[in-house]
């Protein structure tokens, strides 16, 4: 193997140009397949810290009438399921040992409704949650850049930036923190321009959307305007609630309902509200969205109201439960075991992974991986057609020489050896040096402290900082697709340098 | 009682045809020849009278198309490509008109080619054999030197010492001298000569020079592919 490799070297620089040539495709292609690689594996990796630290958790539990996995940004306006049986469901997870802990959420659209009779109503996404329960599910998730978060126990609304940003598109209305004051800073480019005519408010009315215009026009006072720790491109458009104002929002079944036992006198007067614009058309005009939906009674007075301490809030209706895993748990393992258990036990709900349920976000990464794969396959197509068309000349070039090796005692086996060894250098060498120069440039970026306001940016990079990371199955992938690139481009050209016969280099000569 | 020497090539009814286009060339037509181990022997003939074809065959470089060809008591028309490849790297050695060195590899490392292709010799063994075969054809001075930096009799002689350095016991050479001028040429045979005194190897080259012919000890006539002298 010694004399092979030593002539196959020499042979590699005695024919630099051709070696040159050949080497630089392989640079290339290891160069764009490592920092590619480096780069999606980066995204795929702050995608799912940041999905599912500080949004979804690990797996998701849905209805199992939820017609699609993916809950969390649906353009096209499915509204998310309802779960009726959470206490039932939260002793299955319970007794999972794989499952660190979970989070019920109430999550659909509202509209966003105006004074303004002009104005156009907008959307708003709704997330429904115990905000205490949240903060120990996504610690540091979000903070609160204007106002405050919520205290225990507290009703009313958290406004993302972009939220408010949007809802000032729609509504003309500038949303600022109940008791805070204009941070001008913190305009959007439209409000900054329309500054003295700007109309501020500390609250919002809100409709729910449901299938079956069930829901309650509901005004929420603004506790706090909020940025989340990061990919506010996504998360941005959720406002955070609590859970019974988000149940009454949606026309859902709340625990207070249970607890407060309003009289329909009273009813008829807190009717006169006229933040509830429902209550113009009377308590019976208020529809049921499904057998779990009962009739809301006057918004503002509800919000006002304190349930009392031992309103069983876990008792109302949720749309999902975020579940986070314990460590090492796959993520298919936990999935197939949870719908195992929910079957079992008639818990009308399924669970999926987190990236099944955030839809377009959670497969981004292997479209762009998939994309990154076809195009260095082309380009190491390209590559084997140049190599392949390169080495075969060289082969029929050196007839002579070959022939002269195989008339003096070379087998067939030492010759070919000789060509595939050449080819393997060149890998090695060049392919080696595209690799290398990737890892390093992967391993350089993240020091570079990239980082970018740009929503489509963000997603690529995974989060708010450019982060590209090596994963040792890259290596493996990148490491695996050059020796595959090098065998298929040599087997032809060994096919030939092989089939050289002594007579063919007398022949010649 | 005088010992006879064995033959080291028997050759019997040897037939080579070729097909051109719509024509069969017979270049050889049943040839009957012996050599005798130790030989110093030429095979003489016009362009075209089948030398090469000859060669060739007894080198295991071509097939018969009749005949039986033994070389070193191998039958050689029945043996598979690996056998043959093995019967050239242990009993022949070759030294073509061209020189045919391998360009990336220096004198010394040319020479050494065919023992590291037979992985029999420890590295030093061969190292010291090539050595003496370069000394031994004059090129001592030159053992670092590639092909390209060595004249045509330079090139000539590292192919005399890489055919002999396996001590085989049948050194074929085709026109070894067509490429050289007369001096050069006188220069390597007599190496080769030199060789077949103390190596005791036999030597069998074609040649159409008659001033070469006064090196041979035997000479085989050959014309339009039948011997006609012996």
């Amino acid at each position: 193997m010694q004399l092979i490799f030593k002539i196959a070297w020499r042979n590699i620089l005695r024919h630099k140009g051709k070696s040159l040539i050949i080497g630089l495709i392989l640079f290339l292609g290891s160069l764009l397949m490592t920092v590619g690689n480096g780069v999606i594996s980066g995204m795929d990796h702050g995608l799912e810290q940041n999905v599912v630290n500080g949004f979804l958790g690990d797996v998701v539990i849905i209805s199992e009438k939820q017609k699609t996995d993916n809950i969390l940004l649906d353009f096209t306006g499915t509204l998310i399921e309802p779960i009726t049986n959470y206490p039932q469901i939260k002793k299955l997870l319970q007794a999972e040992r794989f499952v660190s802990r979970f989070l019920p959420a109430g999550k659909n659209m509202s509209l966003a409704l105006s004074d303004d009779y002009n104005a156009t109503p907008g959307f708003a996404y709704l997330l429904g949650v115990d905000f205490a329960e949240y903060q120990a599910m996504f610690p540091d998730s979000l903070k609160a850049l204007e106002g405050r978060l919520f205290k225990p126990g507290e009703r009313g609304i958290l406004v993302p930036k972009k939220a408010r940003d949007e809802f000032y598109n729609f509504t003309n209305r500038w949303l600022i923190p109940e008791g805070c004051s204009l941070v001008e800073a913190n305009l959007s480019k439209d409000a900054k321009e329309n500054l003295k005519t700007i109309i501020k408010a500390d609250n919002i009315v809100l409709l729910g959307m449901n299938e079956n215009n069930s829901s309650t026009d509901l005004r929420f006072g603004i506790k706090g305007v909020i940025a989340y720790r990061t990919l506010n491109t996504i998360f941005g458009h959720f406002s955070i609630t609590d859970i019974e104002s988000y149940r009454e929002c949606l026309g859902y079944f709340s625990s207070s309902a249970h607890a407060i036992q309003v009289a329909k006198e009273d009813q008829k007067l807190l009717d006169l509200d006229t933040t509830n614009l429902d209550s113009l058309f009377g308590t019976e005009s208020l529809m049921v969205s499904n057998p779990q939906a009962k009739p809301t009674p006057a918004p503002a007075a509800i919000a006002a109201a304190k349930a009392p301490a031992d309103v069983d809030i876990e008792a109302g209706v949720y749309n999902m439960i975020f579940v986070k895993l314990k460590k090492g748990t796959s993520y298919n393992y936990a999935v197939s075991q949870l719908n195992k258990i929910f079957t079992a036990n008639q818990a009308k709900v399924r669970a999926v992974t987190w990236k099944k349920a955030s839809g377009f976000i959670g497969s981004m990464t292997t479209i762009i991986k998939g994309s990154l794969l076809a195009f260095v396959s082309l380009l190491f197509l390209v590559a084997i057609i140049i190599i392949v068309n390169t080495l075969t000349m060289a082969a029929l070039e050196r007839t002579p020489e070959l022939g002269m090796m195989r008339a003096i005692g070379a087998q067939k086996q030492f010759v070919r050896l000789m060509f595939l060894s050449e080819t393997a250098i060149l890998s090695l060498v060049f392919g080696g040096a595209g690799f290398l120069l990737g890892a390093i440039i992967v391993n350089l970026i993240p020091m570079l402290n990239i980082t970018s306001a740009n929503d489509m940016v963000q997603l690529l990079y995974g989060g708010d900082i450019f982060h590209p990371l090596l994963k040792w199955t890259d290596i493996v992938v990148t490491l695996l697709e050059l020796s595959l690139v090098t065998l298929i481009a040599a087997i032809y050209p060994i096919r030939v340098a092989g089939g050289i016969k002594p007579l063919d280099a007398i022949a010649r000569d | 009682m005088k010992k006879t020497a064995k033959n080291i090539i028997e050759i019997s009814g040897l037939t080579k045809d070729y097909p051109l286009g719509n024509t069969t060339v017979n270049a050889l037509r049943g040839i009957d020849l012996n050599v005798q181990e130790g030989a110093f022997t030429s095979i003489i003939g016009p362009s075209g009278s089948g030398k090469t074809t000859l060669l060739n065959i007894i080198g295991c470089i071509d097939t018969a198309t009749r005949g039986s060809v033994k070389v070193a008591g191998h039958e050689i028309t029945g043996l598979n490509d690996k056998q043959i490849t093995d019967l050239r790297l242990h009993t022949i050695g070759f030294i073509f008109q061209t020189f045919n060195l391998i360009p990336v590899l220096d004198v010394l490392e040319n020479i050494e080619f065919p023992l590291l292709l037979m992985k029999k010799h420890s590295g030093a063994e061969i190292r010291q054999r090539a050595e003496k075969l370069a000394d031994l054809v004059g090129l001592g001075e030159h053992v670092k030197h590639r092909p390209a930096e060595l004249s045509g009799g330079q090139r000539q002689r590292v192919a005399i010492a890489r055919a002999l350095v396996t001590s085989p016991s049948l050194v074929l050479a085709d026109e070894p001298t067509a490429n050289l001028d007369s001096v050069t040429g006188g220069q390597i045979l007599e190496v080769m000569r030199q060789m077949n005194r103390l190596e005791k190897t036999t030597f069998i080259f074609s040649t159409h020079d008659a001033n070469v012919l006064k090196y041979a000890i035997g000479v085989t006539k050959l014309k339009d592919g039948v011997i006609t002298a012996n």
